[in-house]
């Protein structure tokens, strides 16, 4: 090799090192997250889907927990997801009406969110949110529960060393779609399918005479010419999820709570329709027994009470199911003055047993669910 | 190979001269019926997919298996495996037979295999929401053979799983025949009801090679086959059991001519009840395999007496030969006659008599077992699973798919326009797959409501 050509072998060599140096520090590796391949879920529960622009990874759902449960995502940082969502009620708060960082009662009640996976699409009590990652954002920004600006919210997280990373490993850039992606992914794994219903519908053992009675209640609707009696329940929580149906709007109801004049909008505010109003979302019923008050509005502290709307309370209006309408274990030749059920008292019971089975303790103890912080290496909390 | 299965296989054999003139056995099956809400199909949205045993097919060096099925014509992926789980420990030719759906959505399949009749499917959903097979465990059946049919009966308020096995306790019986009483939950055996007709006093109700199986309230009805070898004997009646003794209490013969020689082998039975059709007169409704006919036994539900047997359709007149199956969805009453291939329907309102509701669908050889559900554009859809038999010929090599049964396996899936039974497409598993097709069920819900 000749002199001349050594050096100028040389500086092409060394160009092309510091092109590469400066490629890698100017253009980010490409985000390739862990799949979350390990994940199962029940078959009974049914098809689910994921949204293919946010596959369900490792790093996409621990950045989510992460998420969930730091109180810089509200304004003044005393506010979390978690907040209302505690996983030890099954991820509600106890509470009749939530309160958030304005200190004002909000005009719902805290839902679960056992199995979002699986729907019902439109979240929300009045479905709002045509998805987790619509849902995500929504509390956030409402001065009312976390009055959090996404623009300060993405600055916070961009000074956080911790989050540049965990971000980068999941999904590239810190920005609100992004924190939208992990909350959603988070919340698409909080399963809770090992209750004692799932344990009975594997055939793991027998449900006692009370809940199996209740649990037959439950899935009838009541047939008084074929002497069926039913607690009519099934008719809008589905048999596994024991949630609302999924297709179109069929996951949102008017189960009499109020009569015409006191009727609040519900889905109407969505789909400006009359005939929805007063209808709001069925709710799941698993770890139904955790997750008190109940109704959208938390107007009633107990199952028991619960169960004698449904059996003697059902106020009539214009948009009330019609399945309610017409669900009586009462023979039609009796005198029948108003909508009711007729459940006797060991029929209501049973139907509170069966509702106890829903109840799941891993689901609730699930570390995998539970508050990360503090964390290593993070300052906050 | 044991000589249980050589038995079988050396019967088949001798069935070809049976099938030879041409009219034809079989060996059916199928699904559901419970005292409280069955699985329902709208649960999941997935109403397109099917479950199917597929026969490996010896000369094509195919295994059995279990399978994921997508039937949706519109689709990209019409007839495309979406999970499969082969099943090489099941007796090659003695393979899964039918497959049910419990009320609390466990899903078992029967088996012809003597040493294994009775299995549980393990079925789970994957990251992406996709439902994939995980296993076959066989149960403990007591040592009871050939699996059949399976059906779900509630008994004084305590629920049960009813399986008839058609070799009873051991298909070297000549006249065996059984009906396996198990705990739902746990799969544990709890009682084999049996009374073979050999050991029970002359006159005296017996139970042999039980196949077909319906009930209402306390009387449940199972129809006497044929002998699993398909040679040694051939039923031609109903046996009636008391369920509140768990015993036969009566045989009704169900039998007029013989078209191919042989006693008619009742093969699938439907108790019309209110529950199907609301102010319904009870009867028992009989399909007889030989007899190629349907018949009707009058039911009165007051001193619990059956009358004489009535014949509501003859297929020698019609035309056709070896009807099987019963389905019904909320307005009709389907027929499956495996010669020529045809579905008959009926209207659901006017059972027990059998009133025809519209054209017949024209499937394919072997029509069989079917499901019903809505394509993506809403169209409602019956598919048909068109194979008479998955009984193979092992002994000399020669692949029943080939020879004796070709005329009435057609190995493929027709699916028909539900309002105009117009054929819209077709699955040759033989073709695609090198496999047969022996049993289809809807993946969660099978849009029938009544079967057994």
């Amino acid at each position: 090799m000749s002199k001349r050509v050594l050096p100028v072998i040389l500086v092409i060599v060394s160009s092309l090192l510091l092109l590469g140096l400066a490629y890698s520090f100017f253009w980010p590796t490409a985000v390739r997250p862990t799949p979350l391949s390990a994940f199962t879920a029940p078959f009974v529960y049914g098809h689910f889907q994921i949204p293919a622009d946010n596959p369900l990874t490792k790093e996409g759902v621990a950045l989510g927990r992460l998420l969930f449960y730091d109180k810089r995502l509200s304004a003044d940082n005393t506010v979390s997801c978690a907040t209302c969502h505690l996983q030890r009620l099954a991820f509600t708060d106890g509470k009749a009406r939530s309160v958030g960082v304005s200190g004002k009662e909000l005009a719902f009640n805290s839902m679960s969110l056992a199995n979002t996976l699986w729907g019902p699409q439109h979240f929300f009590w009045d479905g709002r949110a045509q998805s987790l990652e619509e849902q995500a954002l929504i509390p956030i920004q409402h001065p009312d529960e976390m009055a959090q600006d996404l623009d300060q919210l993405i600055d916070e997280l961009t000074a956080d060393e911790h989050y540049l990373k965990l971000f980068r490993q999941a999904y590239g850039e810190i920005n609100a779609k992004n924190i939208a992606f992990a909350i959603a992914s988070f919340e698409r794994t909080l399963v809770s399918a090992n209750s004692k219903y799932d344990q009975f519908l594997r055939g793991e053992l027998k449900l006692s005479a009370d809940e199996e009675l209740g649990r037959k209640l439950f899935m009838a609707h009541p047939d008084v010419k074929a002497s069926l009696r039913g607690g009519n329940c099934i008719d809008c929580h589905s048999q596994f999820l024991t949630s609302g149906f999924n297709a179109k709007f069929d996951g949102f109801a008017n189960n009499g709570l109020d009569s015409d004049s006191n009727l609040k909008p519900g889905l109407e505010k969505i789909t400006k329709m009359k005939a929805d109003r007063g209808k709001f979302k069925v709710p799941t019923l698993r770890n139904i027994a955790l997750t008190a008050p109940y109704m959208h509005d938390g107007r009633f502290a107990t199952l028991r009470q619960v169960l004698d709307h449904y059996d003697q309370g059902i106020k009539v209006s214009a948009t009330l199911s019609p399945l309610i309408m017409e669900a009586t274990n009462q023979p039609s030749d009796s005198e029948q003055l108003q909508i009711s059920l007729n459940l006797s008292e060991d029929e209501k019971l049973a139907i509170i047993a069966f509702l106890h089975t829903l109840t799941d303790y891993t689901f609730i103890d699930n570390e995998n669910f539970s508050n990360p912080f503090p964390i290593k290496r993070v300052p906050h909390e | 190979m044991n000589p249980v299965t050589n038995n079988i296989i050396l019967s088949v054999c001798l069935v070809i001269g049976l099938l030879g003139c041409s009219k034809e056995v079989e060996q059916s099956k199928t699904n559901k019926a419970a005292d409280e809400p069955v699985v329902k199909q709208e649960v999941t949205g997935e109403q397109t997919k099917a479950v199917v045993l597929l026969r490996g097919l010896p000369t094509l060096n195919t295994v059995s298996s279990v399978a994921i099925v997508e039937l949706d014509p519109e689709s990209e992926n019409f007839g495309a495996i979406i999970s499969e789980f082969e099943t090489p420990d099941i007796n090659s030719n003695a393979p899964l037979h039918h497959l049910y759906y419990s009320p609390t959505g466990r899903l078992y399949a029967t088996s012809l295999d003597p040493l294994c009749s009775l299995t549980e499917i393990g079925l789970i959903r994957d990251a992406t929401g996709a439902p994939m097979i995980t296993g076959v465990d066989c149960l403990d059946t007591g040592g009871q053979q050939v699996g059949e049919d399976i059906m779900w009966h509630s008994v004084n308020g305590t629920q049960y799983m009813f399986v008839t096995f058609m070799g009873g306790t051991g298909v070297d019986q000549a006249d065996g025949g059984s009906i396996g009483v198990f705990d739902p939950q746990s799969n544990a055996l709890i009682k084999i009801i049996q009374a073979r007709k050999s050991q029970v006093a002359e006159g005296e109700p017996f139970i042999m090679y039980p196949h077909g199986i319906s009930a209402f309230g306390d009387r449940m009805v199972v129809a006497s086959t044929i002998h699993p070898d398909l040679a040694t004997g051939v039923g031609n009646n109903i046996a009636i059991i008391d369920l509140n003794t768990f015993t036969p209490i009566q045989n009704i013969v169900v039998e007029d001519a013989k078209p191919v020689g042989f006693p008619s082998s009742p093969v699938e039975v439907l108790f019309v009840r209110p529950d199907i059709v609301k102010g319904a007169e009870p009867a028992v409704l009989v399909n007889t395999m030989f007899g190629f006919e349907t018949w009707k036994v009058p039911y009165d539900e007051t001193t619990k007496t059956f009358g004489s047997p009535v014949k509501l359709y003859d297929g020698v007149e019609q035309g056709t030969g070896v009807p099987l199956e019963f389905y019904g969805n909320e307005s009709e009453l389907f027929i499956s006659h495996a010669l020529p291939g045809v579905i008959k329907r009926y209207h659901l309102a006017n059972l027990p008599e059998l009133v025809t509701s519209g054209p017949d669908i024209a499937a394919d050889p072997g029509a069989h077992h079917m499901i019903f559900y809505p394509t993506q554009s809403g169209r409602q859809v019956i598919a048909v699973q068109n194979n008479l038999l998955n009984l193979g010929n092992g002994a000399d090599n020669d692949p029943t798919d080939i020879d004796f049964i070709a005329k009435v396996n057609a190995h493929t899936i027709s699916v028909h326009d539900l309002a105009t039974s117009e054929r819209l497409a077709t699955i040759d598993f033989k073709a695609r797959y090198q496999k047969g097709i022996d049993n289809i069920e809807g993946l969660f819900g099978s849009g029938f409501i009544h079967h057994h």
